[in-house]
Order: C-alpha cells, then structure tokens, then sequence
C-alpha cells in the first residue's frame, strides 16, 4: 500500500477519532480524485448535512447529484435505506402504509441497529458495483465518510453480527457479498484519519490493531493539521540554550525593535510552547510510523478564517502532490 | 454583542463549583468535556467540598492520574486530594447493575442479560450511553455521599443528545414497536383495532423474512422479560431531569474556538435557555491567547522589517527572527479565533465565558488539570 494508489481502490472508508477531520479530509479525498478524472462519489452516512454545509449547496438526499462537475454526492439516510430495501424486496405496494414503515424503521434503528449498517453498506456496494451499458462501472471511486474510530468495527462488523442473529432472508445473502467488498484490499481500503496529539494517535493506534484483525485492508494514514516546524535544529538550540531575555532584547533592539524585559522573556516562553508542540508532532509521528508500517499522508493546518469549500480545494492540493510521483527534473 | 461577551469574559466558574449540587459538562466530541469536568472537580474538592467526577472515556494517562485502573464502577479516592473521588463510567455495567437492581428476581435478572439482543441493546438503544449515565448520577445524588457530583458526558455527535436521552428511550419504551411485542393479544394472534393489527401482522411477517424465523420471537421474550422494569425507567429519567432542571444543577457548555463546536456550543446554549436549565457558563477551550501586555506595542510592521534584516544572521539571529514571526502569526491566529467565537455565538449570552487556552502538551496529570484549573476558577 501506497500512498501514490490511494485513489486506485474502488471504496474508501474515511475514519478516525471524532473532530479530527474525517469529514475534510473525505471531502478533499474526493475533490482530488474528481480533479484526476475519476467519476467520484462522496458519501455522507449519518446525516449531519456536514458536505452540504462544507460546500455551501442545497441540502443532500438520498438520491445522488452531480454537486460538482464529475463529483457526486449522497447522503445514505438509514431510514430511507430501509424504506428503499423493503420496497425492493416486497413490492412498494404491501409496505407503503405509513405505520408498517415507521414501524419497521423504529425496528431497525432501535433495536437491530446491525441491520441499518447492513443496509448502509448495502447501498454503497450497489453503487459500488454499477455499471454504465457500456459495461464500465459507473463510479471510480467511492468516498464515504464512515463513523468516527469508536464505531467503525461494530459498523464494517455489522454484516457478519446479521449472519449470526439473522439465520435466513434477504439479508443474509445479501451480507455475504458485503464481506466480500469490504475484505477486499483492491477494492476497500479504510483510511484512518489522526492528529499529532496524544489523544487521536492512541485511538487510531488501537483503531488500526482493530481493523487489521477483522481482516479490512488500511489504506495510508492521513495525518490532518500539520504544522510546518519553524526552527531548524541550529535555531532550536539556539532558543533552548543560548539565548538569554537580555540577549534577546539585545538582538531584537539591533535589528530596530524595541522590547522591555518582560517582553524577552515572554518571548522566549512563547517559543518554549511553540518548541513543545513541535516536539510532540515529532514524538507522535515517530510512534506512527514504528507502530503502523503504514505510509503517512500529510496535510498541513490551514491559518484561515473559516473552513468551506476553498479550505478543501486547499486540502485537495495537497492530497493531489501526495498521490502524484515526484518528477524527476 | 461583544460587549455581553465582555462582560461575560470577566466572570468565572468559581461560584459553580462553589455552591453547585450537580455540574454537567458538555458539548460536541474532542473539546475538552472530560478535562474540564476533572479540572472543575478539582477545584470543587479544593473548595472543601466532598467531591466526585464521573468521568466517561478518559485518555488513559488521565485515567491514571485519577487513580482510575479499572472499569469497576467503585468511586476511587484521586491520591494527593483531599475529599475528591473518581469513577469512569462504563455503560455495559451500569446497564446490568439496573438490570440487577430492579429486575424482579435474580432469575429474571439472568435471563434478561442472557438474551442474545441484550448485548446489542444495551449498547445500541438510541441514547442508551446519556441515559446510563444519568441512572448513575441518580445514584449518587441518592447516596449523599457528596456535596459535588462533576458528570462528564459522552462523546455524542450531537450535544443535544445528552438531554434528549430520557426522551428518547421513554419513547421507545412506550412506542408502537415494543406494545406490538409486549401485547399478548398481538403475540397469539388476534386482532385489537383494525388498523394497528392490519400493520403490525404485515409487519411482523415482512420482518420475519428479513430476519428469518426465530429471532422475532427472541426479541419478544427479551422485552417481555423487561416487563414490570419499564415504569421504573421512565420514572428515574424523570427524577434525573428534574434534578438536571434545579437550581442546585450547572450546565458547563464546552466548546473550542472554531465554527462547528461554537455552532453546537450555541444550539446547546439555546436550547438550556429554552428548557429553563440552569447554564454555568460557557468554556473556550484550547485557545490561543493574546499577546501579553509587554509585547502590545509589538507592532506588525517595525516587526517585518526587522524579520527580514535577521534573516541573514546567525542561527541567533534567524532564531530571533522566527520568534518575532511566531509571535505575530500567534496575534493573527488569537485575533481569528476572537472573531469566530464572537461570530459564533451572535445573540447569545452565556453569562460567563471562560477562555483556556492551548496548553503546551496534552493535559493528563493533577499538574495540568491544575493548570486548566487556574483558568476555570480565577482566584483572584
Ligand atoms: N487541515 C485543517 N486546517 C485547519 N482546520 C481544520 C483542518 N481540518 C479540519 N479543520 C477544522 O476542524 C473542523 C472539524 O473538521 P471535520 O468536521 O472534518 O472533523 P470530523 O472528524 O469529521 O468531525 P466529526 O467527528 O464531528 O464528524 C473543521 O470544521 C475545521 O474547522
Ligand atoms: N487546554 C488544553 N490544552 C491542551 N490540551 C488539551 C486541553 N484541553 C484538553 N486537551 C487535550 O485534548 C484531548 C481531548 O480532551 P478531552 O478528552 O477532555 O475531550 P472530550 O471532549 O472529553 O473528548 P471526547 O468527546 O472524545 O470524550 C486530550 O488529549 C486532552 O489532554
Ligand atoms: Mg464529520
Ligand atoms: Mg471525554
């Protein structure tokens, strides 16, 4: 596994620990992988309207459009899912009255939430299998943007734990085939999105153990929200050990700015902060690397105002130099 | 607006912990809700109060600084603090310890956590995680152990949940789907009104093949054996909401400094507002401060010029200059961050607004709890 093939699969599953930017970073995933020519779904499946939100479109549904050239959106509602699936299998006719729906949809999402995911996934290997007349599939690449770490296993899980409640049925045949996508490392890959912080480093450790022994394929790791280091060794040192307020000051008064004493020192601390986080993206990384064997994909913290469409075409970029071989000039 | 922010900036959190029977933190995943509800502990056993904090998930290193090893559901004593205790709440416990509680026997009790839905249930239920915890603060509150009960919340994608939750599992409890197991007419067969039994026998068969046979009746008997249990849930969510609505409660909104916590932070808000719960304040969490008084007069332009003169320098020099640079992108940053939490929480007025700002490192010991500590409750 690559980083240059990550847009090669034909499903990737976006997860990892809860506001890291799952969501950004599946948006950008799929903006890159539009640009590139691949006809791209991006799906949203818990129904936050998170996408239309980031790009500042009408609301999505549950039927896909064309949000932008060559790039597809859906937002896959359980509820609907469900509604669509019953009326596949027993004719829209018996189960158009409104109490069987609710009833059924209360049923599935209150007490056998296993077979909602079923039925998520249900829709995305349907998508994931269509194919044009010409007998090209229809999508490239499909992009979802999958529950947060914490729920990711009992969600990709979801297929297997129907078999094993539900001994007959539709379902059951249908769970099968969704192993089989979802097992397949040419096809699905999960990729797991982190910070450099202790926290989300811990739980996509975990996340990845998890994964791997459910036998699901890891695609590269997305690192989110990287800051550039500023000091350069020499400069570090330089901080950390030779400069003192008074020479500070010195220096700074040299170069034509004046600051009090207090102002030095508040510099220096200001830097000592700055150094540690810097240390802790250094420390956080290295354990990323020893402990996955993953190759990472890293995208930078963006210094803006707000966080919208041009922020993820900015993310887009950057997943677009990643997955493109160096030149050799 | 910004002048109700500015007055709420020069408030604190001190009274809440001072007097508050119940503090609940919340608000949307990853901004600080368990550090907050540790550090506001911390400050309540300081106090004098006897204390605990009821923490859900927390990072393990944080976990370990509370004393907290394992998930045994025992209230531990947090070493080197006088009068604070700690427990992590773990849902699947707490669900067989009501279960074991008020199931009618210990037969019953095994049987209900036997079932093969149970496991699924007991961790699936739509807000069964808020609920749960709720039915331990019950507990505590109950106890009198403590002048201070701190409740985390759990990460849930929504804030709203956490209050929605009794709602929600009421509904369920009295909703159409369980009175179609729980009904015995139902179950053998016969008919009761035309119109639900003409659903639910469409249902039930068009649910048995999508499940097969067998299962549907499992269900049945796994919510037949919660019979008789179902009044006493409503009845304590019930308790706990009025306990959550009185006087003696503060809610602490957490949130950071970007658009998507500070919209949740503002629904939440809200919505305690609407609801008449008493709100403690709001949280910023994770800020990035202002300049200091000494380097005010810093200005962004003598700085530019002298940047570029010290690029040229010595490692000393370059040093000085990414200083003067970090320093002006950290005015930048802090004055975006203003912005956005001014425009975040338009039309709103927390009452106090608290800002912590971005520690160095993650906070996982007393000293840090502290730390954030210091800012929640200003002493001075
Ligand atoms: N590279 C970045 N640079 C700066 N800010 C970022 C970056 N990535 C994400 N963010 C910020 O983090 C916020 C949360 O991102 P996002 O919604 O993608 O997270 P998430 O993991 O999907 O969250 P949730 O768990 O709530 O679904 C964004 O709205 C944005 O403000
Ligand atoms: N002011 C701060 N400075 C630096 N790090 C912080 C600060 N507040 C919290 N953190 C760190 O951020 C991470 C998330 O904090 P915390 O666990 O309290 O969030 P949470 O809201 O409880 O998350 P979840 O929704 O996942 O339960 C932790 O690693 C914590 O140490
Ligand atoms: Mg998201
Ligand atoms: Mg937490």
């Amino acid at each position: 596994m690559d980083v240059a093939s990550l847009l090669d699969r034909r499903l990737l599953l976006v997860t990892g620990k809860g506001g890291v930017g799952k969501s950004s970073v599946a948006a950008a995933v799929a903006v890159a992988s539009a640009r590139s020519g691949r006809r791209t779904c991006l799906v949203e499946v818990e129904g936050r309207h998170t996408f239309s939100q980031l790009f500042g479109t009408q609301a999505w549904d549950f039927s896909e459009w064309e949000f932008r050239p060559g790039l597809f959106g859906l937002s896959i509602d359980p509820e609907a899912s469900l509604r669509e699936y019953l009326d596949m299998f027993y004719g829209a006719r018996h189960l158009s009255r409104v109490v069987v729906r609710s009833t059924a949809v209360e049923f599935a999402t209150a007490a056998a939430p296993g077979i909602k995911d079923v039925l998520l996934i249900g829709k995305v290997k349907e998508m994931e299998r269509r194919r044009d007349d010409d007998g090209h599939f229809h999508y490239d690449l499909i992009v979802v943007d999958a529950p947060p770490t914490g729920r990711i296993v009992n969600f990709l899980r979801a297929p297997d734990a129907t078999t094993e409640l539900v001994n007959l049925g539709p379902i059951r045949t249908q769970a099968q085939t969704l192993i089989d996508m979802l097992m397949d490392a040419e096809r699905t890959n999960v990729v797991l999105v982190t910070l450099l912080e202790e926290m989300p480093v811990t739980e996509t450790l975990e996340g990845a153990h998890a994964l791997r022994d459910m036998g699901v394929a890891l695609g590269p790791v997305v690192v989110n929200r990287v800051m550039p280091e500023r000091f350069d060794d020499d400069e570090r040192k330089a901080i950390t050990a030779d400069l003192d307020p008074a020479g500070l000051q010195a220096m700074l008064a040299d170069a034509g700015v004046r600051v009090s004493p207090a102002g030095a020192d508040d510099l220096l601390t200001l830097a000592a902060g700055h150094l540690g986080r810097e240390e802790l993206q250094r420390t956080s990384r290295e354990l990323l690397e020893r402990r996955l064997g993953l190759p990472l994909l890293e995208l930078p913290e963006l210094y803006t105002d707000d966080f919208a469409e041009r922020e993820v075409g900015l993310l887009a970029d950057a997943v677009t130099d990643a997955v493109t071989p160096d030149e050799v000039s | 607006m910004s002048e109700v922010l500015a007055a709420a900036r020069k408030r604190d959190l001190s009274s809440a912990i001072a007097e508050a029977h119940v503090i609940v933190c919340t608000g949307s995943g990853g901004v600080g809700k368990t550090t907050t509800a540790a550090a506001l502990a911390l400050g309540a056993a300081h106090a004098g109060r006897r204390t605990i904090v009821l923490t859900i998930d927390p990072a393990r290193r944080l976990a370990q600084s509370l004393g907290l090893r394992a998930l045994d559901h025992i209230p531990r004593p947090v070493k080197g603090v006088e009068g604070l205790d700690a427990m992590m709440l773990d849902m699947k416990h707490t669900f067989d310890e009501v279960i074991d509680r008020h199931a009618e026997d210990a037969r019953r009790a095994r049987r209900i956590k036997s079932n093969r839905f149970y496991q699924q249930l007991s961790g699936s239920l739509a807000g069964t995680q808020e609920y749960m915890a709720m039915e331990k603060l019950y507990d505590l509150h109950m106890g009198g152990a403590y002048d201070c009960i701190v409740i985390d919340t759990p990460p849930t994608r929504n804030a709203l949940d956490f209050l929605d939750a009794p709602k929600r599992l009421t509904d369920f409890l009295e909703g159409r789907f369980l009175k179609m197991f729980l009904n015995p007419g139902l179950k053998a067969g016969r008919t009761i009104g035309r119109a639900v039994s003409f659903g639910t026998g469409v249902f039930m068969r068009a649910a048995s093949k999508i499940t097969g046979a067998g299962v549907l009746e499992d269900l049945g008997d796994f919510f037949h054996s919660f019979e008789g249990m179902y009044e006493g849930f409503k009845d304590r969510a019930q308790a706990v909401y009025k306990l959550l609505s009185s006087p003696g409660s503060a809610f602490v909104v957490v949130a950071t400094p970007e658009p998507p916590a500070l919209r949740e932070a503002r629904y939440f808000l809200r919505r305690l507002e609407q609801d008449g719960m008493p709100t403690a304040g709001l949280v910023v969490n994770r800020v990035t401060l202002p300049p200091p008084p000494s380097l005010k007069g810093l200005s962004a332009r003598k700085a530019g010029a002298a940047i570029a003169a010290l690029a040229d320098g010595g490692p000393e020099q370059r040093a000085a200059g990414e200083l003067l640079s970090l320093h002006l992108d950290r005015v930048d940053v802090a004055r975006r961050e203003r912005q956005a939490v001014t425009k975040g929480l338009h039309g709103i007025d927390p009452q106090v607004l608290v800002d912590v700002p971005r520690l160095a490192g993650d906070v996982h010991d007393l000293e840090g709890l502290e730390a954030v500590g210091a800012y929640l409750y200003r002493t001075t």
